[in-house]
């Protein structure tokens, strides 16, 4: 724009500019989206097309989902290495002319995802007109950064160039940007190039000179064992004799130290014989020791296994240290079938292999990767690897269908894929079908492309800092996500968190909750169907978020909790808001009840659809409403209370069909009975302090900080270098709306987690999807995909 | 004014060859100007990536002309089948009267014929289609 040079202005020019401003007046107002998201971003673009934003009277409502019929790309969310290609694709087979808007920090720049796996901003591959700030920008962002667009379209001289007059301006005339050359992804901008960005202190793996070092902290907590933890302890010890160790201390259960070869045995075992019987592989993951601070007392890798058992409810950590560059150990594929991705995971992360695995390759990086991200020594930083180009977007393309069903697909099968970009999806995930006819004979899956690095990003930021991560894990449910990461690291530092702090975080907790399943609510009408539940959903959505806007400043990514409590008080007037809520939500559950559930469309098309047994479902590790939908009353919030919930009287539902209309059952009914601890949440709010007064490890509450200077000091440190957490490990699992999201915190005594695991639900969730499609039909695949209930960056992580 | 001497020759009303050759040659016309403006006034930037078929934004796999089965064209041609019978059985009870007893039994032995059909295809599980829940 208003860089060419033209020719003086004819009087033939003259008669174009009503011509221009005829056809800018058209496009400007008729501006077609592709509806195309990337991730958390995509919540709120999706949010400003129902009825309290209204696109529509933008005239931009026509989300198309092909980019054949649309004209705006707005790329919304991060834009992962694993997906560029797949982007600047669809960018090309949009047709002329056509625009682009980068929304949010991430498309912008990459945001506060400087990280191995993702693209430092998409202009780097595709030209942007227009950027909109905020991570994530608000619904009135995208309406502003649209009416900045029609503003810019408004400015365009297309007649000439329709009329292949020669000259003319239409579309995006932006240039690509070259890093180093027209853009700089240095923080403080270009020409510091010679002068480190941090100090050694701060930079992984080895943080040298870190300040932490001088720091003295107390033990980890120490857990006290049960009478059966005991027993079962004795029973190992005496059945294995000494291949197996139990561990001295333990911030949080029982824990065995198993020599490599015997660690098949151990876990047989516990999954078939002892007593309890440990029926769930809860986590499978691995710990790269090279960095340790005491290097000499770990092994090169440690393997830890978490078991659960679900009657009585305890938990078992095995760990088998492993030792050399890239070690080979049995794989645990044939005890626990779920154990598939996770050792595929630990192999693509680690390049620890695993002898007898059926299916041995990388699962979230792509194909073409160079080196293991969560070893040591693989860079975490995108700034410190060389720039992500459109030539890379060019070169490095997903893998074929054709790769991935092993067995042989016949002469008259058909493989469909169906993702990475799709509507149906819910993300970005790929599916590749093989198809009878419209029978689904196989499916697979490919993940990682919404790989978000945060495994490795918990290395580098701060106890503290790691907070925000948190809440982009499950970007629906917000600080529910912040609920196990830091009860992790409590459990681990022993912090007592005050009860007024507990009842908020169950309070905000059940909020997301509720606004989680209204999302899951329309968008599973909408899959099968439905259109119109998804605006009733989302007005009362926006209920919700305004509360938690109230209480907490953000909408989607509130990071409200801390470690010892919360970040603030509640603010005054806050209950009336939330009895405004609860008194109208019970009837208008009934409201969406009475569109859906005895519709007989949709029990056609979910009755008897993407059935799992019971015995599967914990064979395979499914959590959450979708393991409840199996008959099983397993709800982390009754079987391990944790944050006061105890307190609270509420029930679990569940159905017994284990089809998609019972997966729809179980959602409707918690909403219900959330609504029922929130109103006791509103009611008995205790009064009291809203973090813990144990400063070492909290942020101070601000009027101490500002009239303390033992605050004041505890303030500077735990904000700039971060509390030291003790050396050690715990894990903490709680029930975000999702499933079971756990926490593995392994502390070597920095301001750091030396490592952060992150047990998604949706990881063992989406794993059995194939078992659920086989022998359906292809239409049957998107409402199993809709009634399971999956995100993608809780399974990319 | 002169008045017109044959007054039918411009009106659409009165059926005429000119009218309908003037309106052939409109309608030609018309298309031709619509299909000239659009592709001449459509910015084309052909690339590689464009010209590709669109698969959710992958290079797509394998080839598009495979051995596809065929139960829903199946039951589309039954569907055809009997769809023309009614089409004789309407024909007949229009003139059923004048054909008697005759035209009864005739018309009775068609429909048998294809009853016996319908039967026959319906044995042979031409009828099934969709997924098989056994095969899960």
């Amino acid at each position: 724009m208003g860089t060419e040079t033209h020719a003086p202005i004819t009087p033939f020019d003259r008669l174009l500019k009503p011509v221009d401003m005829v056809l800018n007046w058209a496009r400007s107002r008729s501006l077609w989206p592709m509806f195309f998201g990337l991730s958390c971003c995509f919540v709120e673009e999706a949010t400003a097309i129902t009825s309290r934003y209204d696109i529509a009277r933008f005239g931009a409502e026509v989300f198309r989902p092909s980019p054949r019929q649309a004209d705006l790309l707005i790329v919304s969310g991060t834009l992962f290495k694993k997906i560029a290609p797949v982007v600047r694709r669809l960018y090309e087979q949009m047709p002329e002319p056509k625009w682009v808007i980068s929304m949010g920090s991430c498309a912008n720049t990459g945001g506060m995802y400087d990280a191995y796996s993702v693209v430092q901003g998409v202009n780097q591959i595709l030209p942007v007109d227009v950027y909109i700030p905020g991570c994530p920008p608000r619904p009135e962002a995208v309406l502003q950064g649209l009416v900045m667009l029609q503003e810019k379209v408004a400015e365009e001289k297309p007649a000439r160039s329709i009329f292949h007059l020669g000259g003319g301006t239409q579309g995006t005339q932006r240039p690509v940007l070259a890093d180093g050359d027209t853009k700089s992804r240095d923080p403080r901008g270009p020409g510091m190039e010679r002068i480190a960005i941090r100090g050694t202190s701060v930079t992984p793996p080895e943080f040298v000179g870190s300040r932490s070092d001088l720091m003295w902290s107390p033990p980890p907590a120490a857990a006290a064992l049960s009478n059966g933890d005991h027993r079962l302890a004795a029973e190992l010890t005496r059945r294995f004799g000494d291949v197996l160790r139990q561990a001295p201390e333990t911030s949080d259960f029982l824990t065995f130290e198993v020599a490599p070869d015997s660690v098949k045995q151990v876990l047989t075992y516990l999954k078939t014989d002892a007593t309890p019987r440990y029926r769930r592989l809860e986590d499978l993951t691995a710990v790269d020791e090279s960095a340790r601070r005491t290097r000499d007392a770990y092994p090169d890798y440690t393997l830890v296994y978490h078991l659960l058992s679900f009657d009585p409810a305890c938990r078992v950590r095995l760990k088998t240290p492993l030792t050399g560059e890239s070690p080979t150990h049995p794989s645990i594929t044939d005890i626990w079938p779920s154990a598939n991705w996770y050792e595929r995971e630990v192999f693509d992360m680690f390049g620890i292999r695993f002898a007898g695995h059926p299916n041995l390759r990388r699962i979230l990086m792509p194909d073409h990767w160079k080196g293991h991200p969560l070893q040591k020594s693989h860079p975490g930083r995108a700034t410190d690897m060389p720039p992500y180009t459109r030539e890379d977007a060019r070169i490095l393309q997903p893998r074929d269908g054709d790769m991935f069903l092993e067995e042989a697909v016949d002469a008259e099968e058909m493989i469909l894929n169906i993702g990475p970009h799709h509507v149906s999806t819910h993300g970005l995930m790929r599916f590749i079908a093989a198809l009878n006819g419209e029978e689904i004979t196989d499916l697979d899956m490919e993940i990682g492309y919404h790989h978000r690095s945060v495994e490795k990003i918990g290395e580098r930021q701060t106890w503290n800092q790691f907070i925000p991560y948190t809440d982009r894990v499950d970007y629906l449910a917000g600080a529910a996500n912040n609920l196990p990461y830091v009860m992790a690291v409590e459990t681990l530092a022993g912090i007592q968190v005050p009860d007024r702090a507990q009842v908020i975080r169950v309070l905000l907790s059940e909020l997301y909750r509720l606004s989680n399943h209204l999302v899951y609510f329309g968008t599973l009408a909408h899959d099968v169907g439905a259109m119109t539940p998804t605006f009733y959903t989302f007005r009362e959505r926006e209920m919700i978020l305004d509360i938690v806007e109230l209480i907490t400043g953000g909408r989607l990514h509130a990071s409200f909790f801390r470690l010892g409590g919360v970040a603030l008080d509640l603010p005054d007037g806050w209950k009336t808001p939330v009895d405004n809520f609860t008194k109208i939500f019970d009837r208008r559950i009934d409201e969406y009840e009475s569109l859906v559930t005895e519709n007989i469309i949709f029990k056609m098309r979910t009755q008897g659809v993407g059935t799992i047994s019971l015995d599967d479902a914990v064979d395979w590790g499914v959590s959450g409403p979708n393991l409840r939908a199996c008959g099983l009353s397993w709800d982390l919030r009754k079987a391990f209370p944790y944050s006061g919930y105890d307190a609270f009287d509420f029930e679990i539902p569940t159905a017994e069909a284990g089809d998609c209309y019972a997966r729809y059952q179980v959602r409707v009914a918690e909403m219900r009975q959330s609504l029922r601890i929130i109103k006791q949440a509103a009611e008995q709010m205790p009064p009291g302090r809203w973090v813990t007064d144990d400063y070492r490890y909290a942020i101070p509450q601000r009027e101490d900080m500002l009239k303390d200077i033992e605050s004041l000091i505890h303030h500077f440190i735990n904000v700039t270098r971060g509390p030291r957490i003790p050396i050690g490990e715990a894990y903490a699992s709680c029930e975000i709306p999702r499933g079971e999201q756990g926490y593995y915190v392994v502390s070597d005594g920095l301001g750091y987690a030396y490592r952060m695991r992150i047990r998604s639900p949706g990881f063992p969730n989406v794993q059995v999807l194939p078992m659920m499609a086989r022998g359906n039909s292809i239409s049957d695949l998107i409402a199993i995909i809709g009634s399971v209930d999956y995100i993608l960056p809780d399974i990319d992580r | 004014m002169e008045p017109v001497l044959n007054p039918g020759v411009l009106s659409s009303w009165t059926p005429g060859v000119f009218g309908l050759v003037i309106y052939a040659m409109a309608v030609i016309g018309l298309v031709a100007v619509l299909l000239f403006l659009s592709s001449w006034l459509g910015e084309k930037k052909p690339n590689p990536d464009k010209l590709r078929p669109y698969e959710s934004g992958i290079i797509p796999t394998g080839t598009a002309r495979l051995r596809y089965p065929i139960p829903f064209y199946q039951v589309a041609i039954f569907f055809l089948l009997f769809d023309v019978e009614a089409a004789f059985i309407f024909s007949w009870a229009i003139a059923c009267r004048p054909l008697g007893w005759l035209g009864w039994f005739q018309i009775t032995f068609f429909i048998v014929v294809l009853v016996a059909g319908l039967i026959y295809i319906w044995q042979k599980g031409g009828l099934d289609w969709g997924p098989k829940p056994t095969r899960r």
